[in-house]
Formats: structure tokens, sequence, C-alpha cells
């Protein structure tokens, strides 16, 4: 494949070491640890349909407990296909349960979805990891996060031996999310990183995974399957799924203030509960997990510090200076600045279909023939050649004959 | 075929009639085998067509290929590699040239400058990224003489001898004196002067300009002084007063296309006990402008404000009977934002990649009124307000009448009293210079005594300004040479990735913006440096970030292969197939001929 896009094959011999060097010394002088500054969640639901319901329970089930363990709305984006709550098939309208006693209401107040329906395809999904959005994209739908943030990653749907399947039309290979996550990780979007995966086969997912601080958990092996945990007789399907079943077990013992650590979290899978072997994997991750509190990923952590004094220079000026102000009452600066903009309450902006697919995704000849056509002379152009065929056409078969 | 047969039929048939015709001369016709031999040489003509349709083939290819090829725009990796090794071995190496003082005092200056710069390399910490190359001059000024050193360096000091006297210092304003002080040095931009001055109270005090002074007593040695000098110009001058001279990223809060908003939010916990509103255009334009005039080379800073309402906070507090007011600790501190009901972030002015300040207000309800917030060591904070770093800050401000309700009707609006606004907003200005790293109070507290810090109606002096400069100048140009170190890599690892144009643009924009900054630096010139490094960050940025490089949407050469084959192999197929078999058949007639011709040589 590189022989046809060959440039200089000696720039790159010359260019190899030179990167390796600065590969090597980058990442030992990135070692400086950053400060841990904030958490982060990112949760996606893959799936769609009715049958799909206990994905999108096990999904908004992690969403409420990352909630209530302190990671705000602004941090926690949220990808599902959010069909199941107003489905006609629901007996319980805008209701989404996670267990056949119905005590919890997952889809009750405060549930913020930033990508619904048809926007949680790959393409977003590697956009929001890498951060490569189109510019009209808004704050809440961007993974802001920086060099001391802690995410976690938390995927549910169906899947299969290196991949995942979105909303049944695509899918999300191992190495995509290896890439992505390599990227995310030269680009210092993370600290460390959480991926819990709980589909089918969901530890083949993360096979390619290499960046160091990433942690990674799926509910089964390669060639296992993850099974549903029970059947809910009065909506008519499955609610939730074994390993985000137990996993909430974990997290209902918890509050706040507790720092149970991961490795107690990993622990508590039980096979013959699950049905199938929870397999975590290290990697370069540093850290021994049993140091490592759960809140490190579930909960929020704000570095807080108190402000001694107020900075005086101010007071020294007289508020006669005040006085005066006020007499002119715009200033041409301030009306520059100021835009008059209602305040509404938020809405959820509906993301605009990224073109960004017509563009890149096209084979370059049609490009350059899209590029070639915008030209409107050339409509007529073509017109003219159409028509000054047909006699040519007249002319050779009336030769022929 | 038809014309073979029919050469053959001729042939065969004109070899009867001369078989027939001469019987009699057998000897001098050998035989004639139609199968293998030929009497004429086979034409080329039908080789040089079917040549001639796979010769047009090969000759379109290349022109196909081309059409096909993947634009990429041309980076200039070389250039980007020039520069991340430019950055990594040089140093970058920002000058600064210092210069004491010394008034009353019978020393040497050569021996004063040698132990000045000996505590200098003892204090300084070698960062790896970015250090410092500096220079010293020393004067001593007794009133007879005055004596310089280096004598004859570029750089020593145009002060004139006898210019400060220990008679300026005798008043204890230390605002006038810096302004007497700034007349005296202020000439020569960029260099950071101490006088140190024998008689008078002793005091230590740094200017909002670019000088410092310290008075000492009469019997105090000298050495002591040098000490001194040393550790407020490495502590003080170069590294802002901040613990180390390392850049951590968590208190550089600018965002990645060097931009900053400032959201101030005034939080009325419970509307139905009071509800409280500000005039924040005053405060904006008589407070804050100058600061955001003052930080212009570092960020692009621009301020928003609203007023919330029902927003209490989430954690609890505790009635405390002694001080009479409801006490929230420095644990509850984590917990204290609610960031369910506090809808902070509803900015529109930023843009994708800006960085959000929050700085909000909170006026508790009746139920929690006064909140104060308690010290670990017991005390009762005298702000009521922390900062989160990359967040923002909170101050907690508690209205007048808070255990008097009677007087309050909860329907009308109250406004914030002004004198209590300009307190909360000298907290803010405190709580913002915190963000940057620096401290908010107004004292240094070094290893040898303390240093008064002069604080400055723009929130930053000038020479925290140039601290901020320099250390955003080494931050944004090694991010930017990552960025693009990073940016290449991935190009080279995708060959087969569209790169557009703006990408190329983008590039060679940063770059020519990370060199500008990096003479700027060397040459001293601060604030310039600082923006164009800011400018080359965030085009560096914009490049790596643009929208089109995805792996995902980038075709394959698959892709490629699936597309045209239907269209070129069966032809090609045909086409090739056809000419070998007539380079087959000449090859065959061209034998049978040959024969024909040996026999008919041999037989003559």
């Amino acid at each position: 494949m590189e022989t046809f896009n060959n440039p200089k094959p000696v720039l790159h011999l010359l260019l190899l070491p030179c990167l390796l060097l600065y590969s090597s010394i980058a990442f030992s002088s990135s070692v400086e640890a950053a400060m841990h500054t904030n958490n982060w969640a990112v949760l996606v639901c893959t799936s769609r349909f009715w049958f799909n319901y206990r994905h999108m329970a096990n999904t908004l089930s992690l969403y409420r407990t990352v909630k209530r363990l302190g990671i705000p709305d602004e941090r926690i984006i949220l990808m599902l296909a959010d069909d199941m709550a107003c489905n006609t098939r629901n007996k319980y309208p805008a209701q989404v349960f996670n267990n056949e006693n119905h005590r919890l209401n997952l889809y009750g107040d405060n549930v913020e979805v930033d990508y619904r329906g048809y926007e949680v395809t790959v393409e977003n999904f590697l956009r929001v990891l890498t951060g490569r959005h189109e510019t009209a994209v808004p704050r809440s739908k961007r993974l802001l996060s920086d060099e001391g943030s802690h995410i976690l990653l938390y995927m549910t749907g169906h899947g299969g031996d290196e991949f995942l399947k979105f909303q049944d039309s695509e899918e999300l290979q191992s190495h995509d999310l290896a890439d992505a996550v390599k990227q995310m990780k030269e680009k210092h979007r993370f600290k460390e990183l959480l991926i819990m995966v709980d589909t089918c086969q969901a530890a083949t997912l993360f096979n390619q995974l290499q960046s160091p601080g990433v942690l990674a958990i799926g509910s089964s092996m390669k060639g296992e399957n993850s099974y549903s945990h029970h059947l809910d007789s009065d909506v008519g399907v499955s609610v939730v799924d074994r390993f985000t079943y137990y996993t909430l077990a974990f997290f209902e013992r918890l509050n706040i203030y507790d720092n149970a650590s991961l490795s107690s979290l990993f622990s508590s899978y039980n096979p013959s509960w699950l049905m199938s072997t929870a397999y975590y994997r290290k990697g370069v991750y540093k850290r021994s997990l049993e140091e490592v509190p759960v809140t490190t990923f579930f909960g929020s952590v704000m570095e807080t510090i108190h402000t001694d004094a107020a900075y005086k220079a101010l007071s020294r000026r007289n508020s006669g200076k005040f006085e005066a102000q006020t007499s002119l009452d715009q200033s041409v600066h301030h009306s520059e600045r100021r835009t008059p903009v209602k305040v509404n309450d938020r809405d959820e902006t509906h993301n605009i279909n990224p073109e960004g697919q017509e563009g890149a995704s096209k084979c370059p000849w049609s490009t350059f023939c899209n590029k070639f056509l915008k030209a409107e002379n050339v409509d007529s152009l073509v017109n003219y050649g159409l028509v000054a065929m047909v006699p040519f056409l007249m002319i050779s078969m009336w030769l022929v004959r | 075929m038809a014309e073979i047969s029919e050469a053959h039929d001729s042939d065969s048939s004109k070899l009867q009639d001369s078989g027939s015709e001469a019987p009699q001369r057998p000897e001098s016709e050998p035989d004639f085998d139609p199968k293998t031999m030929r009497k004429t040489k086979p034409g080329l003509k039908r080789l040089f067509l079917t040549f001639s349709v796979l010769f047009s083939f090969l000759l379109g290819f290349p022109f196909l290929w081309k059409s096909v090829e993947i634009y990429r725009s041309p980076l200039p990796f070389r250039e980007i590699d020039s520069l991340s090794t430019q950055l990594r071995s040089d140093n970058l190496l920002f000058p600064l040239h210092f210069h004491a003082l010394f008034v009353g005092f019978d020393s040497e200056p050569d021996g004063l400058r040698r132990s000045i710069l000996s505590e200098i390399a003892k204090l300084a910490s070698q960062n790896p990224k970015c250090s410092n190359n500096y220079t010293l001059s020393v004067t001593v000024d007794l009133d007879s003489r005055c004596l310089r050193s280096p004598n004859l360096s570029p750089h020593s000091s145009t002060y004139q001898c006898g210019s400060i006297t220990a008679t300026d210092f005798v008043q204890n304003d230390d605002v006038a004196v810096d302004k007497r002080l700034a007349s005296v040095f202020g000439g020569k931009t960029k260099e950071y002067s101490v006088a140190v001055v024998k008689g008078g109270s002793e005091r230590a005090v740094v200017g909002k300009h670019r000088h410092a002074w310290l008075v000492v007593g009469d019997g105090s040695e000298v050495e002591v002084a040098a000490v001194k000098v040393a550790e407020l110009l490495v502590k003080v001058f170069i590294n802002g007063g901040r613990e180390e001279g390392s850049i951590r990223n968590e208190f550089m809060p600018v965002g990645a296309d060097g931009k900053i908003v400032l959201s101030f939010n005034l939080l009325n916990a419970d509307p139905r006990d009071w509800v409280y509103d500000w005039d924040f255009e005053k405060i904006d334009d008589t407070l804050l402008a100058p600061m955001i005039e003052a930080l212009a080379p570092v960020a692009n800073i621009s301020v928003e404000s609203q007023v919330l309402y029902h927003t209490p906070k989430a954690s609890f507090s505790y009635w405390n009977q002694k001080l009479e007011s409801y006490v929230f600790s420095t644990k509850d501190l984590p917990f204290f934002v609610n960031s369910n009901e506090w809808h902070l972030d509803t900015s529109i002015a930023a843009g994708g990649r800006s960085k959000i300040l929050q700085f909000a207000v909170y006026v508790p309800s009746a139920k929690e009124c006064p909140l104060l917030l308690q010290l670990p060591n017991g005390e009762i904070s005298k702000t009521n307000g922390f900062i989160s770093p990359m967040w923002g800050g909170v101050v907690v401000w508690n209205p007048q009448g808070c255990l008097k309700d009677s007087e309050f009707k909860p329907s009308t609006k109250n406004i914030i009293p002004i004198q209590d606004l300009e307190n909360m907003f000298e907290v803010f200005i405190g709580q913002f210079r915190q963000l940057f790293g620096f401290k908010s109070v107004n004292v240094y507290a070094g290893a040898s005594g303390d240093w008064n810090l002069l604080p400055s109606e723009r929130g930053f002096t000038e020479w925290e300004l140039d601290v901020l400069s320099r250390q955003h100048t080494c931050f944004n140009l090694h991010s930017c040479a990552t960025t693009l170190g990073s940016l290449s890599r991935l190009v080279q690892s995708l060959p087969r990735m569209i790169i557009m144009d703006e990408i190329g643009k983008q590039v060679k924009f940063s770059l020519e913006a990370a060199k500008l900054a990096l003479s700027n630096a060397s040459s001293g010139v601060y604030e310039s440096s600082a923006a164009s490094s800011s400018k080359a960050s965030s085009l560096a940025e914009d490049a790596f970030f643009h929208p089109s490089i995805m792996s995902v949407s980038y075709y394959s050469f698959e892709h490629c292969f699936a597309v045209y084959s239907p269209f070129f192999l069966p032809v090609s197929m045909h086409v090739v197939l056809a000419a070998l078999r007539e380079l087959r058949r000449y090859k065959q007639e061209n034998a049978k001929y040959l024969a024909w011709k040996a026999k008919a040589n041999a037989a003559s």
C-alpha cells in the first residue's frame, strides 16, 4: 500500500530515528504527573429498538450512579438511542426501569442526553473521544477534558470478537478504539482512563490498547456471551444485564465519602453469577488497584484551595470614582461587549448532522468531478456535448448500414 | 482468418498448379508444407493494431492514477522537526537583566556581585524546558564615590549616581516611594532593580513596576542584604513568588484558542427568602477592564455575567453557637458546588476550545445565614471563598439582614451594596490570580525574610505580567511543537488520509508565529513573544483538531480497488490477452516463414 504513495523513502528513514528519539524524550518528560483535577464520564449505549431495553437501562443506571456520586452533567457525555421511554410498546410511558420491582425510575428527573437517536454513530463517538468536532458543535457535546482528568468510558450493546455494533448499522472496531485512545493520550486529554464494556466477548474490544494509564474491564472473554439478569414480565423485556447489575449493586452500597478500592470492585464480580468471566486488563496502568479508590473514576473530586486574602489594591481608589462613573450610563466600551441575550432555560441543542461525511468519505474521483462541475457553465457544456452526440450517432449508424 | 485460409488456398492452389504444370521439375521446388511454412513475410498490421490498443491503455494509466490520487496538502515535516529539536536543545532562554544598587554601604561592588551571583546560582532551580539567561550589575553608591561592577558591560544600568539617597525612604508611604523609584529606574525597560538602602526603619517592599527596595538598619551586614537580594531576584522576579519554577498545566487556565471567558454568576440559593441583584456593568468597567487589558498579550479575555435563582449548595453546614452562624469547613469544599442545580455552563460566547472560568457569588438562604467558612486551624476565613484550579472560584456573601429578617420584604429585589461588591471583586481578583498560580496575599514569605508586595490597580504588577508572559511563551511554544509533532506523526502514519489545504496553511502560519515568538523571546520582548506563541499554539491546535482528520472517513485502498476494478479489469484482461495472442501468432508465422526461407536457401 505504501509503495503507491511513494514520497521519499530516504527522508522517512532519516525522520524515523528523530521521531523515535523525540517520542522517547517526550514520554519521559510527560511522566511528571499532572494533578488530578476533574472526572469525566462518557456513557454510550450502542443499541436501539425495543428489545434492547436492557442496554438503555444499563446506561441510564450508570448515569444515575455517577451523578449521585458527584460528577455533574456538564462533565458527562451521554449517548443513547433514547427510544425506550416514549416507545409505543412501553406500558409505562416516560419511565425506564432497571429492576422488575420498578422501585427506581431511571428516566425520572435531570437526565441530560447529549447525543440521542441517530446521532449515536461511530463517527460521533470517535469525534467525542478525539475532540475533532466541527466548529459549530456546542460545548455540552464536547469532551472538554484536560491533562488532569480521569475519564470513565462505559459502553454497552451488542458486540463480538474485536468489534462493537452501533445501532445495527455500523461497527466500532478494536483498532479504531485503540487508535482514538492513542490520539487522546498524545494530546493529553486524560490522565487516567477506565473503560468498562458490557457486551458479548467484551474483552476482545480492548485487545489492541497500548496507551499508558488505561485500565479496561469487560464483562466476558472471547467466546463467551454476556447475559441479561432477569426478565421483567410486566414490561415484557429484560431490563438489565448481569455485569451492570452487579456493578450497580456494588455502588448502591457506597456514598460520596467512601473510598472502596477498584480491586474490591473487580473482585466483586463472581463468574458463576455473571455466567461469564469478567476480565480486566491493566496494561501499562501504573498504580496498584488496591490503592485506587473507585471515586477516582466514579465520583467527583473537586480540588479546592482556600483563598487567603483579597487583593486589596482596589480599595485604595476612592469610591468617588464610582459616583463619577454612574453619570455616564452607557459608555462605548461596554456597549461593544454587551450583547443582549435572552437567557432561557437550557434546551437540549440538536446536533446538526455533520456533513463531514459528504466531504472526505467519497472517492476523490467524484470529488474531482464535483469540483469540476461546480462551475455553472460546465453544466451547459455537458448539455451541449450530449446534444452534439446525437448527430454523430446518426452519421455512424448511416455509415455502418 | 479468412485471408490466411485464402492465402493458404491460393498458395496451395498455386502449388498444385505449379505441381501440375511442371511436374518435371521436382528438384527445384522443395517440399512446401503449408502448415509449417509460409512464403510471404507475415505482416505487422495486426500486431500493430493490438499493441496500439494496449499501448494506449498503458499510456492512460498514469493519468488515471493521478486523478485517483488522494489530495494531501504538503506539510513541512522537516521544519516541524527542526522546531521541536530547536526547542529541546536550545532550552528557550529568556534574557533577564538585574541591577542591584547599594546605597550607603562601603563595599566593593565586584565582591558583592560575585556573592550575589553565587547565591542566585544556588537558588535557581533548573527548569528543563525554559531557563533564564541573567546578567547582573551592581552599583555601590556612597556619598563620595560611586562604583559599578562590571565596569564596561553594555548592560550596566544608566543609573545616575546620587539620585537615590536614604532620605527618600524615610516616609512610610510605599506608593510614593514606588513612584519615586520608578522615575529613577524607569528609563531602561525590562531591567529589574533592587535598591538596598542603609538607614531607616527596616522594610522590604517590591514595587508595582520592576523594582524593589530593601531598607536595613544601620548596623546590618551587607552580606545578609546580598543574600536577601539574591532570594528576591530568583524567587520573586524570576518565579513570580510561586513555589517551583516548573510549568504545571493546572495553573495555566487559558483555552487552546488563547481565549478565556470569565463567567460571573450571582446565585440566590432561595429566592423565597430574598432576591439579590448586582450592578455588574459598573464593576466591569472600573475593576475588570484594566485587568483584562493588562492580560491582553497572555490571553484574550471576555466577560459574562448572570443571576441565577434556586441554587442551593450540595454540602451541609452546621450551626456554631459560639460564632452564632452556620459554619462549613474546608472538608466540605469539594462538595460545595452543586452542579445539578447550578447551571453555570450556559455560555454562548465561548467557543469549543476556549476556557471558561466560573466565578460564583453564593447568597445563602435564610435557613443557613450567615454562612462562614472555617479553616482547619479553627479560624474563620476572611474571604469566605475558595478556588478550584481550572474551574474558577466561589465566594459566599451573607446579606446584611441575616438575623433581622423582619426588615426584609422578600419579593422586592435588593441590590448588593457597592462597598460589598467591591470587596467581593477584590476577592475575585485575588482568586483569579490564584488560578494563575500567584498568591492572593500581598506578602512573599521567603527563607531569609518577608517581602511586601505592592498591589497594582490592574490586578497584576508589571513584573508579574513578565513572569506570566515568560511562562506562557514557554508553555505555548512547547505545546505547539508537541502538537505539530503529533500531527506530523499522525499524517505520516495514515498515507491515504486527505489533508486539506487549510491544515497546511495553519501549520505554516503556526510555524511562522513560533519562529517569531522564539526570536522575540531571545531578545527579551516578552509581551509580543507571548502573543505570538499563543497564536502559534492555537493555530497548531486548530490544525490538529481539524474535523476532517477522522480515521473512519478516509477510505482505504481496498475501496478504491473495488470501485475501479469492475471497469478496468475485464477490458484490460481482454486487451492484454489479445496482444499476447497476436504476438504468439506473429512469432509462429515468422517461424514458418523462416523455415520456408531456410528450405528455399538450402534447396537453391
